[in-house]
């Protein structure tokens, strides 16, 4: 019997790791903002439809990944944050405004932080299309594609290769084209989440894409593709899609 | 820190229409510290098969002189060149023999192996450092970059790639994976093994 | 602490060791040749891992223990059992062996030592001029037994300073006078950032002549 007594230490760990992948690219008037739609914990799967990515306004669409809980209540934040703009100031939060507040939103909280990984895309004042992705405590930068998540190792360098061109050599007296369209960008996205979804177990189920266009940009790109939903309800402004696949199941 | 990672490096070998391709980068480095740009760490076996040790360098030049001799003394004793599945067993089986105490090697095997007809299949396999073998059908990766080497292959990849259209796959693949990569890159060496020839090529890279 | 360089040139291979011995925080010699003449066109520096604070505690009453390994005085052991082995075989064939061929067995003895109870703690640099094929050949080798064959090279604390300067100002084509230059830059790069920096190097040089020592 031991006759001294020990501190006992307690310890709880507040967060977790539920793994899947957000991915999103910004062409020249529209911008596609893409995640898996599976949730799970260690080794098993919690749901196979879990949303990661939102709609927040009709030009910008935030995609969430790494811990669940946390993703969801700050979605929540940001489009509470977002409705009381709208009350104030009768019009909706620009996208760059809209990074802002996201940085000042996760930085106020450096020290317990959201486990959190966002990539906000949509489409700018200037109507062109962005992409920002933020680290849990709110760095941020404006980029042209970005994946994050469980396969963000196996996206961002295939991403790096087709639409950077890193290692590639124009043919002769041509270039390289800074912006792709629609239905390529779309072909990536695809071809990036089945690779993914072949080698990662965190990866899966479902996926789903949300195209933003820029105002009066038409629909040229999306007439063709199977099951695109509009969610915007005019044709005035930016208009939001979604284009839901299944991720392959063998 | 893992003795698999202390001195960084990555291959990747690819199966295409009657040609093999293996690939690595060149660096070797200790742990941030880089060394070399001209660490060779894929070797030729036979006419017709490479291997590829990624790994602790120590390991990499230790299994290569082992190997060596083996296939080797291989060719004197059987007076015949060792297939790439006899071949890739012999390294299962040497790993394994320091179940308790590896060599911090994973080991990747690309050759053109003889059917009983004369006609030649491509085969790859890779390993990890204690000998599980994976022969694949498509490609096997290892190394430091190798979470990086999956993404891209898998997206870069199709089945039956005539030898030039196998290079400019695999070179894309290793060149964007390692670039990715702090302890990959510095250069890069290919191999595409074909029926009557070997192409081997060294490419420039991100020297950073 | 502990620092060499090593660099190639046009036919010469020039190699610069400290020439400090140090236990823990005392500094015992500020002298010692660092740097052995392996062979007629044979140059090897050898350093070892500094001794951990408390080796002084741990050596008189365990002299067993692993963490002898770490006290310097094998370094000079190991490079007098390769010196040793070096010149037997000359003496047995009639004729040294190539650069390359010494790495290679150097290198094997530290692989060997790797995996044995007590290791090595020895890292080396080989300069040599291979009188078959007229080249200076420069070889780095770590106490695990990597050996990699390099343009230049530098161990210790030394190498974080020297080798992004090497990186800039090596040619291989360049004179001994030029190689000298740049081997001075590497130490007063040294002498200017490092905190421990040893104050004194000896410096060799190998060519199609033999070794030789030249002052800085």
């Amino acid at each position: 019997m031991d006759s001294i007594a020990h501190p006992t230490q307690r310890q709880f760990n507040p967060y977790s790791d539920n793994g899947g992948t957000i991915l999103a690219i910004a062409g020249a008037d529209f911008t596609v903002i893409a995640g898996d739609t599976r949730q799970s914990e260690g080794y098993s799967i919690q749901t196979r439809y879990a949303p990661k990515v939102f709609p927040l306004t009709d030009r910008a669409v935030l995609a969430v990944n790494g811990f669940a809980a946390d993703g969801n209540m700050f979605v929540k934040k940001v489009k509470q944050r977002l409705e009381w703009y709208r009350h104030a100031h009768s019009k909706d939060m620009p996208l760059r405004a809209i990074a802002r507040l996201i940085q000042t939103m996760l930085y106020a909280r450096r020290f317990f932080p959201f486990y959190v990984y966002n990539i906000l895309g949509g489409i700018e004042e200037d109507g062109t299309g962005a992409v920002y992705s933020f680290d849990p405590v709110g760095s941020y930068e404006r980029e042209a594609c970005r994946a994050a998540g469980a396969a963000q190792s196996l996206v961002q360098p295939f991403l790096d290769n087709q639409i950077y061109f890193n290692n590639q050599q124009p043919a002769p007296g041509t270039s390289h084209p800074v912006h792709l369209p629609l239905p390529t960008i779309l072909s990536i996205v695809i071809d990036s989440f089945t690779g993914a979804t072949e080698r990662h177990i965190e990866v899966g189920d479902g996926l789903e894409m949300y195209v933003v266009l820029a105002k009066g940009r038409g629909v040229q790109g999306l007439e063709d593709v199977r099951g695109v939903q509009e969610l915007s309800v005019t044709e005035e402004g930016e208009r939001i899609f979604v284009i839901r696949r299944d991720l392959k199941k063998d | 820190m893992s003795a698999l990672e202390y001195n960084g490096g990555s291959v990747i070998a690819m199966v295409g229409k009657d040609c093999v391709a293996i690939a690595s980068d060149l660096r070797l480095g200790t742990q941030a510290l880089g060394i070399s740009s001209n660490f060779q760490r894929v070797f030729p076996m036979t006419d017709r098969l490479y291997v590829g040790l990624p790994g602790l360098g120590t390991d990499v030049t230790t299994l290569y002189e082992r190997f060596r001799y083996r296939v080797n003394m291989y060719t004197i004793k059987e007076e015949r060149e060792i297939n790439p599945e006899t071949f890739a067993h012999m390294v299962s089986s040497t790993l394994y023999q320091h179940r308790f105490g590896p060599y911090f090697i994973e080991p990747v095997v690309a050759g053109l192996s003889k059917s009983p007809t004369g006609a030649l299949k491509p085969f790859i396999a890779a390993m990890d450092l204690i000998g599980c073998i994976n022969f694949a059908k498509d490609f096997v990766v290892a190394g430091t970059a190798s979470s990086k080497l999956y993404g891209v292959a898998e997206g870069l990849w199709e089945p039956d790639l005539e030898p030039e259209d196998l290079f400019e796959t695999i070179s894309q693949t290793l060149l964007n994976a390692v670039d990715r990569d702090a302890f990959s890159g510095w250069g890069a060496v290919v191999h595409v093994i074909t029926k009557d020839r070997v192409i081997s090529r060294t490419l420039k890279a991100r020297m950073d | 602490m502990e620092t060499s360089f090593a660099l190639t040139g046009k036919g010469y291979v020039i190699v610069a060791a400290d020439t400090t011995a140090a236990r823990s925080i005392v500094k015992m010699k500020d002298d010692q040749d660092k740097i052995k003449e392996l062979g007629s066109h044979l140059l090897m520096a050898y350093s070892g891992e500094p001794g951990p604070s408390n080796a002084y505690i741990i050596m008189p009453t365990q002299p067993t223990d692993p963490l002898l390994s770490f006290y310097s005085g094998d370094t000079i052991q190991f490079a007098e059992y390769v010196e040793r082995n070096i010149r037997l075989y000359q003496i047995r064939h009639l004729y040294p062996l190539r650069p390359s061929a010494a790495a290679s067995w150097i290198r094997r003895s530290l692989a060997v030592s790797l995996r044995s109870r007590n290791a090595f703690t020895v890292n080396l640099l080989i300069g040599g001029y291979d009188l078959a094929d007229h080249k200076p050949t420069l070889y780095w080798i770590d106490y695990l037994g990597t050996v990699v064959e390099v343009p230049f090279a530098a161990h210790g604390y030394g190498s974080y300073f020297a080798l992004s300067l090497l990186d800039r100002y090596h040619n291989p084509d360049a004179t001994l006078e030029e190689g000298l230059a740049t081997l001075k830059r590497c130490i007063n790069e040294v002498s200017k950032r490092l905190v421990v920096s040893p104050d004194r190097y000896k410096v060799k040089v190998v060519d199609k002549d033999g070794v030789r020592e030249v002052e800085l």
